[in-house]
């Protein structure tokens, strides 16, 4: 947590910030583009670095929910703010077996049905891949933010933040496929009074999942 | 007081530049592996029965028996390597799956030599619900039910039961399959595996002369297998340059509560090519889960294996069943197997007849280690074989570790 203040700090020593005039509880809005200027959905625009108490951690009992519907992970991204407990009900009528292996969180819910696992906290933030070990190719990402001002962007790449309160902030934009480090994406803001409207720009990358086993010869 | 605000605002500056770097890496996704690798070890403290086991070339009925003495058969209690299993898979251009495993097993290897498992290429086109895949390569036919676990280990005990301890022991073939998956409206699903390939030429020859056995080994293609009287017989050993055909039939409810399966393999072993076996076997199985945390599991197996210049035609069956309770990383499992070889050709007698009750206590951990303990009870008549057969009871202690 040491870091995040740390880094808090920089928007206010940068040289130039952009500057917007809103008011108190404005709202940030947009769109993330790809190269061919079309909307890119799934993707999450966050803030990284909050300016004053409001934004700071207060998740520590913020639940979310990652189901597993039709051998699939529902959400396939699901942001959370750190601090938020997530559970995993399994809604299909087999059993799985989620797990992770990322440095952010590793954990495992051994073979269950329903809403037998208990919930996972995630108290570090970064990238959490979630997977099953019964079925491969299950997969699915958690994004875990540092403040609970988060959107994901709608099929046409749309995507509002509300509520902020006056100050400077750093905003980032991520999709999982991303060719883009998400620093490169980092647009500084000054939130003072009326809404803002930004863009972001990403170049994905094809979705190439590691080849499936769905047959008889599944991936032990 | 100046240098003092200078150094202030160096770290500051340092700072700034070297902790959103920190920040923002924890957003990278981890790549997706074009090729992994994993591996699997096995360690153990076993103490099998008295008799030493077929894989020194004895009676014993187990991969770890006793001794031979000048007093006799002596039980003994051995901290071995009982597998040492590496995988490597690729993810190929057009989606093509590569995928390779060898085993250490020195005991039945008689020496650190790897066997090649499987290696096969693999391609899938469709989804869950319909789809279907082609496969070529060095494989076995998928017929156990119990090697489910990693690197094709049993996965409800340490040891599998009679029967598919033999499939793994015996089959290897090079050929290609093909499989179609079908999601029925009504909730049904549909899976039938066609396969052909070559290698399983002297396919029976094991379980007949040596009868039945139980264990988790598994062949491969440049292995050979201990038989009685102390020679060796390649497990890859194509003759009659034709394929044995197989099938596999899957037929289970969407919700995975229940799958009944059939399997047919001919090895259209061709009696007049000296050395070869004809081998055809019907296998039928079943796998319930009544409750999330119970399997059941029952396999019968039925055939013959004919070799004509030779008298030991046999007729061939066995059956097991098995229920497994697991609760979160612990599983419970005992297993009844009944199996039996009649003598066809009032030869050289290759008749057997024998029966087994296996319970294993399994603890896994963090997903890649487990700790098991496994005893057999096990009694099984051979009347031509060479020296009387002692308790053949035993038990094993592993650990494993799956990386």
């Amino acid at each position: 947590m040491y870091s995040l203040k740390l880094h808090a700090l920089c928007p206010v020593l940068a040289a130039l910030p952009i500057a917007a005039s809103l008011a108190a509880g404005a709202t940030v809005s947009g769109r993330v583009l790809g190269t061919d200027g079309q909307g890119i959905a799934q993707a999450v625009v966050f803030v990284q670095s909050p300016s004053d108490a409001e934004t700071k951690v207060s998740g520590a009992t913020a639940t979310a929910t990652m189901d597993q519907i039709n051998k699939t992970f529902v959400p396939g991204v699901l942001p959370i703010v750190v601090g938020t407990q997530v559970r995993f009900p399994n809604r299909d009528q087999i059993r799985h077996h989620v797990y992770s292996f990322s440095r952010t969180k590793t954990f495992e819910l051994p073979l269950y049905k329903g809403e037998g696992a208990p919930p996972v906290l995630f108290d570090k933030v970064g990238v959490v891949k979630v997977g099953c070990n019964i079925h491969d190719w299950m997969s699915a990402i958690i994004l875990v933010l540092p403040t609970p001002h988060f959107a994901m962007t709608d099929a046409d790449g749309r995507f509002k933040l509300t509520g902020l309160p006056p100050g400077p902030y750093t905003l980032a934009a991520w999709h999982a496929q991303s060719e883009e480090k998400v620093e490169n994406t980092e647009q500084r803001v000054q939130v003072v009074g009326t809404d803002l409207e930004i863009t972001f720009h990403l170049t994905l990358a094809p979705a190439k999942p590691r080849p499936a086993l769905r047959g008889t010869r599944w991936d032990q | 007081m100046s240098a003092v605000f200078a150094v202030y605002r160096l770290i500051l500056l340092v700072s700034c530049s070297v902790v959103p770097l920190q920040a923002w890496a924890q957003y990278d996704v981890e790549p997706e592996d074009r090729v992994w690798l994993r591996a699997l070890l096995d360690l153990r403290v076993v103490r099998g029965g008295a008799a030493p086991s077929w894989t020194d070339h004895g009676p014993g009925k187990t991969r770890y028996g006793g001794d031979s003495t000048q007093d006799g058969f002596e039980r003994v209690t051995r901290f071995v390597l009982s597998q040492l299993a590496i995988e490597v898979g690729a993810s190929l251009p057009g989606d093509v799956r590569a995928q390779v495993q060898v085993n250490v097993q020195p005991d039945i290897a008689d020496d650190y030599t790897p066997w090649l498992t499987e290696a096969y290429l693999r391609k899938e086109w469709g989804e869950e619900p319909d789809g279907w895949g082609l496969q070529a390569g060095v494989m076995t036919v998928p017929f156990s039910l119990e090697h489910t676990g990693p690197a094709w280990s049993p996965q409800y005990t340490i040891s599998a039961s009679a029967l598919d301890s033999w499939l793994w022991e015996e089959l290897n073939l090079a050929g290609a399959e093909g499989e179609w998956w079908h999601a029925t409206q009504n909730g049904l699903r549909w899976d039938v595996v066609l396969g052909a390939g070559y290698g399983p030429d002297q396919l029976g020859r094991l379980v007949a002369l040596r009868g039945w056995a139980i264990g988790d080994g598994v062949s491969g293609v440049n292995g050979d297998l201990p038989l009685p009287n102390g020679t060796r017989m390649d497990t890859f050993n194509e003759r009659d340059h034709r394929p044995a055909l197989y099938t596999w039939i899957t037929l289970g409810d969407a919700d995975e509560r229940a799958a009944l399966k059939l399997g047919l393999l001919d090895n259209l072993g061709d009696q007049d090519t000296a050395g070869v076996w004809h081998t055809r076997l019907a296998v039928v199985g079943t796998v319930l889960h009544p409750h999330p945390r119970v399997d059941f599991i029952a396999e019968y197996l039925r055939g013959e294996a004919h070799v004509y210049n030779n008298s030991n035609d046999s007729s061939l069956r066995a059956f097991y069943a098995l229920l497994s309770l697991h609760h979160q990383r612990q599983r419970f499992s005992v297993r009844y197997d009944d199996f039996r070889v009649s003598d066809l050709d009032g030869g050289h007698s290759t008749r057997e007849d024998g029966h087994a009750i296996t319970a294993a206590y399994l603890v896994e951990w963090a997903l890649r280690h487990r700790i098991a303990f496994e005893y057999v009870w096990l009694d099984s008549n051979r009347p031509q074989a060479a020296v009387p057969e002692p308790s053949q009871n035993g038990w094993q202690l592993s650990y494993r570790f799956r990386y």
